[in-house]
């Protein structure tokens, strides 16, 4: 029984930080129809600026936060201006899809080679005085790191919830999501939306750097992993349902984290992309969207 | 108000008009009539910014739009319900309500507008929280003027309203729209195939062929004009004679 607990806990616990990954991935294949691949540099890099406040300045990863979103939310606007915007001039959403993975593959040589260049190849991770430290729960132990991230990706997931749904500049998203040329005849700035929306993006990559260098580590060339986790949630939960990106995620942890007891643990991540290929095969809109 | 002067317009390589001049003055009603492809949705979308003139120019109360992006257009003054109303199907009626409101000045009134709007359409009250897509078609060009008349615009452009609708429909919408004409002095441009119905309740009127302007005038005059009759209402010599 303690070991069902134990993995349930778990589950949930590293579900929510791949619903945190796949948070800003999905927003931006969402509203703007481009697969930005080089999220999780980003989020690479969102812990490396963490890192830093902490190795430099002493600054906690966690209450580094608001530093970083300023930090990424910047990245996202020179990201938008110099890469994306100039794709959203392609007459096909398939064109965009396309062009935006070779454009953000460029974008991932450049950033690796950046963070290779400042903070060298090697693993850097923050050892706070709480690291390693964990909680009893219902006879199970849940580390504080992974409790914080938890916290901070249903934070994340409920901010973006009550942007999206409750703001002026929410509604402009997904009107813009919905039909951007009827959106600008209604007066909303759609090129503004989507670089406020990239900025977003960013920001909660960044978050996510925050959350992975505080429980596990950052390389310049760790992203890739980061990235396909997030793909697998942004599929399971079906393109543009954001709101359903967070369960996905919890989702997606659970199935892991269960996994071992049926296959060795180092197959793991093999689970999440058998289960990506099912649902890309037999359920493509996602587990978490109506058919139709 | 609005003068467009010498415009042509294309689809890539391929040209969609040829010429166009018209205006709009200050509190008409007009139409442009004219069958199915003949240009009529291509001068809405250029005069909105969805399409750039490649000659020509288009001026709003002595502001020249040609190069501005629509957002920009509509904050200008002109609003918009375009062909096959384009409302936003995932979000209720009052946000689509609400986002019709994203000019600033409208955004600042825009709780006495949509008690304006749902007077207008009493409906559209009862439908606040219904998804747009789950609407009737009556409903949802309701909705679609709603959305335009949010953002307190002193020119409204409507596209092809009454596709798809019942006579009985069209002419509940029509006679808000005169309503709204003459109580607000709004300035209508109607782009319609129903030439009957457009010409009745427009002012002034013209003909659109094959991306050219062919005639013009008073409507009423227009209404009655041989070429009309024969060419959009289907009454010929023989019939009239018969």
């Amino acid at each position: 029984m303690e070991g069902v607990i134990q993995t349930i806990a778990y589950g949930i616990v590293v579900g929510a930080l791949y619903g945190l990954i796949a948070l800003g991935l999905g927003l931006i294949m969402g509203i703007m129809k481009f697969l930005n691949i080089a999220h999780g540099t980003f989020i690479m890099l969102g812990g490396y600026v963490s890192f830093w406040l902490f190795a430099l300045w002493g600054i906690d990863p966690y209450l580094s936060i608001p530093l970083v979103i300023v930090a990424m939310f910047l990245m996202g606007l020179l990201l938008y201006k110099l890469t994306l915007s100039p794709l959203l001039k392609l007459p096909h959403i398939g064109m965009r899809i396309d062009n935006s993975l070779l454009v953000t593959f460029g974008v991932i040589y450049v950033l690796d080679n950046a963070m290779t260049l400042i903070w060298k190849a090697d693993v850097r991770s923050v050892i706070a005085s709480y690291t390693g430290g964990a909680l009893n729960l219902f006879g199970t132990r849940v580390s504080y790191t992974g409790l914080a991230g938890l916290g901070i990706a249903v934070l994340a997931a409920v901010a973006l919830y009550f942007i999206l749904s409750r703001t002026y500049f929410g509604k402009h998203v997904r009107a813009a999501t919905q039909d951007a040329e009827a959106a600008s005849l209604c007066g909303v700035n759609v090129q503004q939306t989507y670089l406020i929306s990239c900025g977003i993006a960013t920001a909660l990559a960044g978050m996510a750097g925050v959350v992975i260098v505080s429980s596990y580590s950052v390389t310049p060339t760790g992203g890739l992993s980061w990235l396909l986790i997030g793909i697998v949630v942004m599929v399971l939960a079906g393109e543009g349902n954001i709101n359903a990106i967070l369960p996905a995620g919890i989702m997606l942890g659970l199935i892991e984290s269960a996994s071992v007891f049926v296959v060795p643990i180092q197959y793991r991540q093999a689970i999440a992309l058998l289960i990506f290929i099912i649902v890309l095969m037999f359920r493509p809109q996602g587990l978490f969207t109506k058919r139709g | 108000m609005l003068e467009i002067s010498h415009v042509d317009v294309y689809y890539g390589d391929l040209q969609a008009l040829w010429d166009i001049s018209l205006t709009i003055g200050g509190g008409e009603i007009v139409t442009l009539v004219g069958s199915n492809g003949a240009g009529k949705s291509t001068i809405m979308k250029t005069i909105s910014g969805l399409l750039k003139p490649k000659t020509g120019s288009i001026s709003f109360e002595g502001i020249y739009l040609d190069k501005l992006p629509a957002h920009r257009i509509a904050e200008l003054g002109i609003s918009m319900v375009p062909e096959g109303r384009r409302l936003f199907p995932q979000m209720s009626v009052l946000e689509n309500l609400e986002v019709g409101a994203s000019v600033r000045e409208a955004k600042k009134a825009r709780h006495n507008t949509i008690r304006w709007i749902y007077e207008l359409f009493p409906i559209l009250r009862k439908r606040a929280k219904q998804r747009a897509d789950t609407l009737s078609g009556g409903e949802q060009q309701m909705l679609a003027i709603g959305r335009a008349l949010m953002a307190q615009p002193r020119l409204l452009l409507i596209d092809e309203m009454s596709l798809g609708l019942s006579p009985l429909l069209v002419q509940e919408i029509s006679q808000v729209i005169k309503d709204i004409n003459k109580s607000r002095k709004l300035t209508i441009f109607l782009v319609e195939q129903d030439v009957n119905m457009a010409l009745s309740m427009a002012d002034r009127g013209y003909i659109i062929e094959n991306g050219r302007i062919q005639s013009q005038g008073d409507a009423k005059e227009l209404l009655c004009s041989e070429r009309v009759k024969e060419t959009y209402l289907g009454i010929s010599p023989v019939e009239k004679a018969g």
